[in-house]
């Protein structure tokens, strides 16, 4: 849990930024300069003017009024930055261990969710830049961290990159539970990721609720309008020869057939996506359809996202409910609303392994 | 080749510049780190003052220095009372050429500390670093080859400081006289022949001094420099 | 008839501008020894109110004098504070032996500061002494004059490590006067020069070195006319007065 309600004075407005988050993922959205990174520093204590008041996981950082002002080193912050700063006269592995006060066990332990074992002996100068997050990750984690500072870590990032880091970040939420602060300009990743969105603007926080409730807001949609994909968890299950697919169990039941890839070895771990806007959905009986992922699924809301509706739906029981992009002469043709029993169908080729 | 006192002027003179370097390095260090970092007030004054020694001529400053430690001086007469006397001894020598090779350190190992990214510091510090122990784990490691270039560079104007020692210490054989007080020496009384030798040894010092900085510096890089 | 006024007139100038000697005014260079600085300028002052030339005077320790005009510096006449720097010069043709005048001599005096509270009336109470200025012992005349008393007088290797060498005798008074020497040996010239020393012992002619200051025109000199006239001056009624004044003994001719 974080509380704070802090004033910074920054070049061409004052940050003013007042909020309460439970655990979890908080994305921090909005424009760009609106000062997300200004705000992230502040709660690191790496900001000397800053002022007001801070408390992490109930103990009071920061407390201008009493005089209360805990340096950087005490907050138990992990902080990741965008181009990872990794201290380049370490090894990824000494990079790692430097905060970690001898704790073995988490070093392993983050060394091994960031699958970091081939680059350890190599310095940062010979990684690549999805290396560099990673080693960046694991060094914040294995400094047993009460809260995760995360800015924009996938953005210097190019889009294959980009992917490919997204599932260590769902492990490091659904595995290691640290509350984290991930600033962000990608809705997709907001969405995949986060249990709310903060909406920063001219430094003042202007609204905080969950992603796809702030979906509608105009300064969201255009940034969703780019598209936003379902990301899936399961395991490889079997692979099809003859049939041309490999099965997938995700994480809540369901199977998923993808096209087949014989290199994932049956029972590894994967991440799929599907775009919201690949997703068929039907209202009557499925019979003599090319699709081969076909889901029964119970629409949960529908949501105007500028010239589109996004309708969420829930599958089985373990499953994230699935975003599904229709127009809306689609939803008034099948006359779908809150409650609704359907059918969500996917092509197998429009599942795309992460 | 080199006349019987020589040798031991020599080493004299090579002693001297390397414990003068030698207790130069904290407070040189000290006082780049503060240039770098500090940003108040007086900081322009205080640049100043530390960079005079580079910027006035030598026999200037010998000259303030020979005023302030002399018997009747400022701090001469203090310095008598405690019974401690250094013009035209080896510690005049000694403040001297330190006086003078301090700028040069600090100039060096402040570039140094200004070209470390105080993003790093900054992450090492949330990472459960404080500030001295960042220093010594992020800073130093970083601009380490900059101090040592920076002491090359001091020890190579100590071993060829004249004006100033002239003035302090004297060019007394045996006592104060080094190595390019001797060369100058030897040329006035007519012994080119001498100066000529010590110029010689000189030349191989200076290519000693700067080759071994440049091994040490070498043998840990190709890692860190981008 | 006016044409041939102008041409005589031009013939007249150039002819003029051509011949040599009194018609231009030269600048004639003069090393001297550091202990004839105030003669010297002095003499040079009443000189330069005859003559159309002009006289720069480099005045410093005569070892330093000869080094450079061994280098090829542009003197035209030397007068030195010994012999034998002059005999070196003299050794390498850069003096003609013929054209050597021994002119002057001079005397050692011990100075101390003039608040000393030392008491020293003898050679041996400067063993009592902390530092001593000498000029450099090894090439300077003064301090080879001071080095020669010394060892006449066994006292040498007892002295020799309180000894600290300056550049030239002016430099030995400068150190006496500023109390960084506790006593110095300087010609009895200087000592009488300055008021921020006193004279503790004069050293006695018959004990001291035979001091002697030779001068001369230097083979080299392109000023040949201009140098000897000086010389002539610098030995001539005027000149002696002055060194008479300032306490020199005048050898020559004897």
């Amino acid at each position: 849990m974080i509380a704070f309600a802090v004033e910074l004075r920054l070049a061409r407005f004052d940050l003013r930024a007042e909020a309460r988050l439970e655990g979890g993922v908080t994305a921090i959205m909005g424009p760009s300069g609106s000062g997300k990174t200004s705000l992230l520093e502040v709660l690191a204590g790496l900001r000397r003017g800053a002022r007001g008041r801070v408390a992490i996981g109930g103990e009071v950082v920061l407390d201008t009024e009493r005089g209360v002002r805990l340096p950087p080193e005490r907050r138990r912050v992990g902080y990741v930055p965008q181009d990872a700063a990794l201290l380049p006269h370490l090894t990824a592995l000494r990079n790692v261990r430097f905060g970690a006060r001898g704790d073995r066990a988490r070093v392993d332990s983050a060394i091994e969710t960031l699958e970091l074992a081939p680059l350890l002996e190599r310095y940062p100068l010979s990684l690549s830049g999805g290396e560099k997050q990673r080693v960046a990750l694991a060094r914040a984690l294995a400094s047993d961290p009460r809260l995760l500072l995360l800015d924009e870590p996938l953005a210097a990032l190019d889009v294959a990159l980009r992917e490919r880091i997204l599932p260590y970040l769902l492990r490091i939420r659904d595995e290691w539970r640290v509350p984290a602060l991930y600033v962000t300009h990608n809705v997709g990743e907001a969405v995949a990721l986060a249990d709310r969105v903060l909406l920063l603007r001219d430094g003042a926080v202007e609204a905080l609720g969950a992603p796809l409730d702030l979906l509608a807001m105009p300064v969201l949609a255009e940034a969703a309008a780019a598209g936003i994909e379902n990301l899936l968890q399961g395991r490889v299950s079997s692979h099809d020869e003859a049939g041309g697919v490999t099965r997938v169990v995700l994480d809540g039941g369901a199977e998923v057939a993808i096209p087949l890839a014989r290199e994932r070895l049956v029972g590894t771990p994967v991440v799929l996506a599907v775009r919201a806007e690949d997703v068929l959905v039907t209202t009557g009986a499925i019979a003599g359809l090319s699709a081969r992922n076909v889901l029964p699924a119970r629409v949960l809301s529908l949501e105007r996202t500028g010239p589109d509706v996004t309708l969420r739906c829930a599958t089985d029981g373990g499953t994230p409910p699935w975003l599904v992009r229709l127009t809306p002469a689609a939803v008034a043709a099948l006359g779908l609303h809150p409650g609704a029993t359907v059918s969500l169908a996917v092509k197998s080729h429009s599942v795309r392994v992460v | 080749m080199l006349a019987a006192g020589d040798v031991e002027m020599v080493v004299f003179t090579v002693e001297i510049a390397l414990l003068g370097t030698a207790l130069n390095l904290v407070p040189g260090t000290a006082a780049a780190l503060f240039l770098a970092r500090y940003r108040g007030p007086g900081k322009g004054a205080i640049e100043t003052v530390l960079s005079l020694p580079l910027v006035l001529p030598p026999t200037a400053v010998g000259i303030l220095l020979l005023r302030a430690l002399a018997r009747r001086g400022l701090l001469g007469t203090l310095l008598g009372d405690l019974g401690i006397e250094i013009v035209f001894t080896w510690k005049a020598v000694l403040l001297a050429t330190m006086v003078m090779s301090f700028p040069l350190l600090v100039r060096s190992a402040r570039t140094a500390f200004e070209e470390v990214d105080p993003r790093l510091v900054g992450i090492a510090r949330t990472l459960g670093c404080g500030p001295a122990r960042a220093f010594f784990r992020v800073t130093l490691p970083l601009a380490w080859r900059g101090i040592l270039a920076g002491s090359v560079l001091a020890f190579s104007r100590a071993l060829g400081e004249f004006g100033a020692t002239v003035m302090v210490a004297g060019n007394i054989p045996g006592r104060t006289q080094t190595l390019p007080l001797a060369i100058f020496h030897y040329n006035q009384i007519g012994r080119d022949d001498r100066a000529l030798a010590l110029v010689g040894v000189t030349v191989v010092l200076a290519f000693v001094a700067l080759w071994s900085a440049e091994l040490v510096s070498r043998r840990r890089s190709g890692r860190t420099t981008a | 008839m006016r044409g041939m006024n102008a041409g005589i007139r031009a013939i007249a100038l150039a002819l003029a501008l051509l011949l040599p000697g009194r018609a231009v005014a030269e600048e004639v260079v003069i090393f001297a020894a550091a202990s004839l600085t105030d003669a010297l300028r002095e003499i040079g002052k009443g000189y330069e109110a005859t003559s159309r030339n002009h006289l720069i005077f480099n005045f410093g320790a005569s070892n330093d004098l000869a080094r450079q005009i061994r280098a090829g510096a542009p003197a035209d006449i030397f007068f030195s504070a010994d012999l034998a720097q002059m005999e070196g010069l003299e050794r390498e043709g850069l003096v003609r032996r013929a054209d050597r005048l021994d002119v002057l001599s001079n005397r050692l005096s011990a100075i101390v500061p003039v608040g000393s509270t030392l008491d020293i009336r003898g050679p041996r109470d400067l063993l009592a002494v902390k530092y001593l200025a000498l000029a450099s012992p090894e090439a300077v005349p003064a301090g080879v004059y001071a080095k020669t008393y010394f060892e006449s007088i066994g006292l040498w290797d007892d002295i020799r490590a309180k000894v600290v060498p300056t550049l030239d005798v002016r430099a030995t008074l400068a150190a006496v006067e500023g109390g960084h020497a506790d006593a110095g040996i300087v010609y009895r010239t200087d000592a009488a020069l300055s008021k921020r020393v006193r004279t503790a012992f004069d050293v006695p002619r018959d004990q001291g070195p035979p001091i002697v200051y030779p001068l001369a025109p230097l083979a080299a000199s392109k000023r040949g006319e201009a140098a000897r006239a000086v010389v002539r001056y610098l030995i001539g009624r005027e000149a002696i007065a002055v060194y008479d004044r300032f306490g020199f003994l005048v050898i020559l001719g004897k």
